[in-house]
């Protein structure tokens, strides 16, 4: 099959035409206006993006690593020499913190994206075929959302599978048990989207065309739910964040000599009185990251709902009295 | 429409054009709209909506507000109502019985919104609450503005008002919830609830676009009832110039915001003086009309009113235009001395008797090289031999059991020739989408057999022969938004289905340059995507894709429905067109009589999933024989005031009844206007046994025992109060 996605330069060209036509708006253009649109927003992605930045240099301003210990300063409060203070084993907690970000995010991340694209495929096929397929892998994904996924995270990590866990790291294994559990409701919800989606013409058009099923999932129901998708990965980065955080608070998630945000805030949660250092940087780290993805959700959901009333009003100004054309040439929104 | 007479003078300021309207106003108008002006933010800048609208409504008196849509029709109502979000912008003056509304809270709006000012929307499935009876829905109407009215008082003016708008036994449907009832019985009872608390003002925004010819016949008659009833001035908007043509007593015609054209209704059908109404009444085409011509189409879009335009906002899409058209927006200016027709055009004066035609050089008739051949020497593209589609109706929980059987399409047999327009008419729910849908399945498991090009599919219907079939038979649809990929460019919807077959990329790539002459479009357009077209040219997008393969039948599902007049002309002429270039034949469904009947060449009605009538479209429509073909030839409305008022109308009763509930021998007889008037010995007949198509003339063919039987008094209707 010829591509057509490949990029034409005389495409490109026309494509930059349109968008400088005051009439003619690329899609992507106004999604990017009205998110921008969205203080909040704006600000979440600002700290997320520097959390994540934080996460991946940090180790660059600190001349300690997660592994060396102070023997000479051992769960010392922040001062010059341990910027955030040190963890009882006289590990310092900056560089602990940067690693234990890193890891969260990278599980938050990869989870968020992979399971809402296992949900796109599943729920769009399921809607697609209907019928038996449909009944079929309906069974499948209710008996998933029924399995006790607390169980199984913790038999996965710990005990019973000693082989896989040397062959993998213990923030891999959990990213592939979070997955396993993480997509059935995104992949419902898709299921009726694309249910309804199935009714528009072009879906039929295409049908009735004599093109294959394979294409028109691919190519015709998934793009058609992006919007949706997108609001999706950020709602799974924060889930996978929280649902990592929370079964390393318990201790089946990430295994020391592994750091993660859960791992930090589990070990010192015990002695929050005596070091309260220990237990607040990484609890303010988290906070910041599953805040700073729910602001943007808010400004994301502004963007891509048409119906949304973030396009701002028609000012009032001197436009009162129909003469004067003061008021048609104004700016618009705020 | 009476205005205010002192000459318009457009150096006089607002403020003072203002105040010598409400000093002189005529004290007599219920409404009157003063310099109105909205305006709306979007993300391309601030759009000025509305851009100056002055007119009075008399009681009892019917004004209409034609334009296509964008053309700030709908807005206007909105302004006036008060409903408009608050990011709207809105200036002038609307006063109502001498007070001023604009500027009024949501609160204080709320005494007049159902009270004195009263408005149908256009949309009557979703304008009544799902949750709550109807009667609940009146009586909330009448408590919001009659707090001290007993709960009595408030059920027996339900009632009343139920019967009013003839809904039958209104006792007992009080208690019934909307979705009970069909589209027509819910405007009906939203025109009650209109009614309700005797309205100065009826506002009708688009009241029976939604809906069946038939049943439109009947709504508009229970507007014109209610407006009698009343004494109510009725606002009335639409784009389709048929149904104000019996209605209204003065139109105004809108465009880009602001009204072009006023005047009595007279005036402006059989004497236009702007050339966009001269347009728009030429680009309809007559359902009583058999001579052929092409339609008149306006090029071009609507100006975009976010840029105020500096000269006449037509001129652009005018082919009169000339510099001095460019240079300032023209006011409305009185045509004829004396009288109050007005148009906004500086050549109004040369425009007296002029032919649309002529002023906007439509295109000649194209004849295909099939038109010599006589029918039967041509070869047949598609043959349906008594299709049939039951659905089994199921009921219970656990054990569903069958209680019955929907006869959606039941024995259907026709064929097409080669370059001939087939056309299956008839009301929603008869069952010619069913139809299509049955002819696209092109199944072995289908009861009755379908040939396409010699393919049928009791022989054939494997992967190959589906192939070749889907070569042979393409589809456009009805909603040209709905059925382009949003996210796919010209290009891409047009090599899907090239792509398909495996046609090789520089091929595609020049079938797609061909295509998009074909059909009328600028080649550089490919890399579009459709949100960047509009509705017209979207269709033509609709129909290259479904010419990409070069099938020899198209199947043309309403295709110019959900298509403003302008636009639908020239879709229809390139349809025309193509029909004649390409040899194609067509298989179109469509609920609009006067496009059939320009486009057809043969026509078969339907009703309750069986053929009535079949036959040559002239022979079909000029002499209709069977008694539902000529009740739905009366209702369509015709743009002619003259003949509208004149013209005989059979209303039928009620609505399509339930497959479930059709009767033993003849379906029609339920709602048929001869059935009734029949004596009940021969009433028996139709009851009991069911009438089989045969030949009236050469190539007509209709299923009825008494085609020539007396029609029933009550279900006819002649105007006469004009």
């Amino acid at each position: 099959m010829t591509n057509l996605n490949t990029i034409d330069p005389a495409a490109v060209l026309d494509e930059g035409k349109i968008e400088s036509d005051d009439v003619v708006i690329g899609k992507s253009r106004i999604i990017l206006r009205r998110f921008l649109r969205n203080r909040t927003a704006v600000a979440g992605l600002v700290i997320f993006l520097s959390l994540t930045l934080l996460s991946f240099i940090g180790g660059f301003f600190s001349s300690w690593d997660k592994e060396t210990i102070d023997p000479f300063n051992i769960g010392v409060p922040p001062s010059a020499e341990h910027l955030l203070g040190t963890s009882q084993a006289g590990i310092d907690l900056y560089a602990l913190t940067v690693e234990g970000t890193r890891v969260s995010i990278l599980i938050g991340v990869v989870v968020g994206l992979v399971s809402v694209l296992i949900a796109a495929v599943y729920g769009c096929t399921m809607a697609y075929f209907g019928r038996k397929v449909d009944k079929v892998m309906l069974f499948i994904l209710e008996a998933l959302i029924m399995m006790p996924a607390l169980l199984v995270v913790a038999v996965a990590t710990s005990g019973g599978a000693n082989g896989l866990k040397n062959a993998v790291p213990s923030w891999l294994l959990l990213i592939i048990v979070l997955l396993v559990f993480s997509w059935m409701g995104t992949a419902r919800l898709i299921r009726s989207l694309s249910l309804s989606l199935m009714q528009r013409d072009f879906v039929k058009a295409a049908q009735y065309m004599g093109i294959p099923p394979r294409r028109i999932v691919w190519r015709h129901l998934v793009p058609n739910i992006g919007s949706l998708l997108v609001l999706e990965v950020t709602r799974g980065v924060t889930g996978a964040i929280l649902a990592e955080v929370a079964f390393s608070f318990i201790g089946i998630g990430i295994k020391v000599p592994d750091v993660s945000l859960g791992v930090l805030i589990g070990q010192s949660t015990s002695q929050v009185s005596t070091f309260p250092w220990m237990f607040w940087a990484p609890l303010i780290v988290m906070f910041l990251l599953t805040g700073s993805l729910a602001m943007m959700n808010d400004g994301l959901r502004d963007a891509f709902d048409p119906s949304s009333s973030s396009v701002g009003r028609a000012k009032r100004s001197n436009a009162r009295t129909g003469k004067t054309l003061t008021g048609k040439t104004q700016k618009k929104n705020k | 429409m009476t205005s205010n007479t002192t000459a318009r003078d457009t150096a006089q300021s607002t403020a003072e054009r203002l105040r010598v309207a409400g000093l002189h106003a005529p004290t007599d108008a219920v409404l009157s709209v003063r310099d109105l002006n909205v305006r709306f933010n979007t993300e391309n800048g601030v759009v000025h909506a509305v851009r100056g609208i002055d007119f009075d409504v008399l009681p009892g008196k019917t004004l209409g507000i034609v334009g296509e849509s964008g053309s700030g029709k709908s807005v206007t109502s909105m302004a006036i109502m008060g409903l408009l979000p608050p990011t709207a912008e809105i200036s002038g003056s609307v006063r109502l019985k001498g007070k001023e509304l604009l500027g009024l809270s949501d609160k204080a709006m709320c005494n007049y919104r159902g009270n004195d000012l009263a408005m149908v929307f256009q949309d009557p499935l979703s304008s009544l609450t799902p949750v709550y009876t109807v009667g609940t829905q009146i009586v909330e109407a009448l408590t919001v503005h009659n707090p001290t009215m007993s709960k009595q008082a408030k059920e027996a003016r339900a009632v009343e008002l139920l019967g009013l708008v003839g809904i039958p036994s209104p006792k007992d449907r009080l208690k019934a919830f909307p979705h009970e009832f069909s589209g027509g019985m819910r405007q009906r009872v939203m025109i009650a609830i209109a009614i309700a608390n005797d309205p100065r003002v009826l506002i009708a925004d688009e009241p029976t676009t939604a809906l069946d010819v038939t049943i439109q016949a009947q709504v508009l008659e229970v507007l014109h009832a209610a407006q009698e009833e009343t004494g109510a001035a009725v606002v009335m908007i639409t784009h389709d110039l048929g149904v104000v043509a019996g209605m209204a007593d003065d139109i105004m015609v809108m465009y880009a915001g602001r009204p072009v054209e006023t005047g009595s209704v007279d005036d402006i059908y059989y004497s236009p003086r702007m050339p966009y109404t001269m347009g728009l009444l030429g680009a309809v085409p007559r359902v009583d009309v058999a001579e052929k011509t092409s339609l008149v189409p306006i090029e071009g879009i609507p100006p975009n009113l976010t840029n105020p335009p500096t000269g006449c906002s037509f001129a652009p899409r005018c082919p009169l235009a000339s510099e001095a058209c460019l240079d300032g927006e023209p006011d409305l200016r009185t045509v004829v001395p004396g009288t109050e027709h007005r148009a906004a055009c500086i050549k109004s004066e040369a425009l007296a008797d002029v032919d649309a035609h002529a002023v906007f050089a439509a295109p000649a008739v194209p004849v295909s090289r099939f038109d010599r051949l006589p029918r039967h020497e041509r070869k047949t593209v598609l043959e349906l031999r008594d299709v049939k589609k039951h659905f089994p109706l199921m009921k219970g929980a656990l054990l569903k059991r069958r209680i019955g059987t929907v006869k959606a399409v039941d024995g259907l047999s026709f064929d097409i020739r080669e370059g001939e327009c087939f056309s299956i008419v008839g009301e929603s729910g008869c069952g010619k989408t069913t139809t299509l849908l049955e002819i696209m399945e092109f199944h072995k498991d289908q009861d009755g057999e379908v040939v396409i090009g010699g393919l049928s599919n009791k022989h054939a219907a494997d992967a190959k022969a589906k192939g070749a079939m889907r070569r042979e038979l393409q589809m456009v649809f009805q909603d040209p938004t709905g059925a382009l990929d949003p996210r796919f460019t010209v290009y891409e919807v047009l090599a899907e289905p090239m792509e398909n077959l495996g046609m090789s990329r520089p091929a595609i790539r020049k079938r797609i340059m061909e295509l998009m002459e074909l059909v009328g479009l600028q080649a550089d357009h490919v890399n579009r995507f459709p949100n960047q077209f509009s509705g017209g040219q979207r269709q033509r997008i609709g129909i290259a894709r479904a010419l990409a393969v070069n099938p020899r039948l198209v199947v043309l599902d309403e295709p110019v429905s959900a298509l403003d007049v302008s636009v639908q002309a020239g879709v229809i002429n390139l349809l025309d067109k193509l029909r004649a270039e390409l040899g194609l034949s067509y298989l179109m469904v469509a609920h609009d009589l006067s496009v059939v009947r320009h486009i057809s060449n043969r026509v078969a009605v339907m009703y309750l999933g069986k053929i009535v009538e079949i036959g040559d479209v002239d022979a079909v429509f000029d002499n209709p024989r069977h008694p539902y073909t000529r009740a739905l030839l009366s209702a369509i409305p015709v743009p002619d005031p003259e003949l509208e008022r004149t013209r005989e109308r059979i209303i039928l009763q009620g609505d399509l009844p339930s497959p479930l509930e059709a009767p033993a021998g003849c379906n029609f007889a339920t709602r048929c206007p001869v059935f009734a008037a029949l004596p009940p010995a021969k009433q028996e007949k139709c009851l009991t046994l069911e009438p089989v198509l045969e030949p009236a003339a050469t190539d007509q063919q209709f299923a009825c025992f008494y085609p020539d039987g007396e029609l029933d008094a009550d279900m006819v209707v002649v105007h006469e109060n004009h």
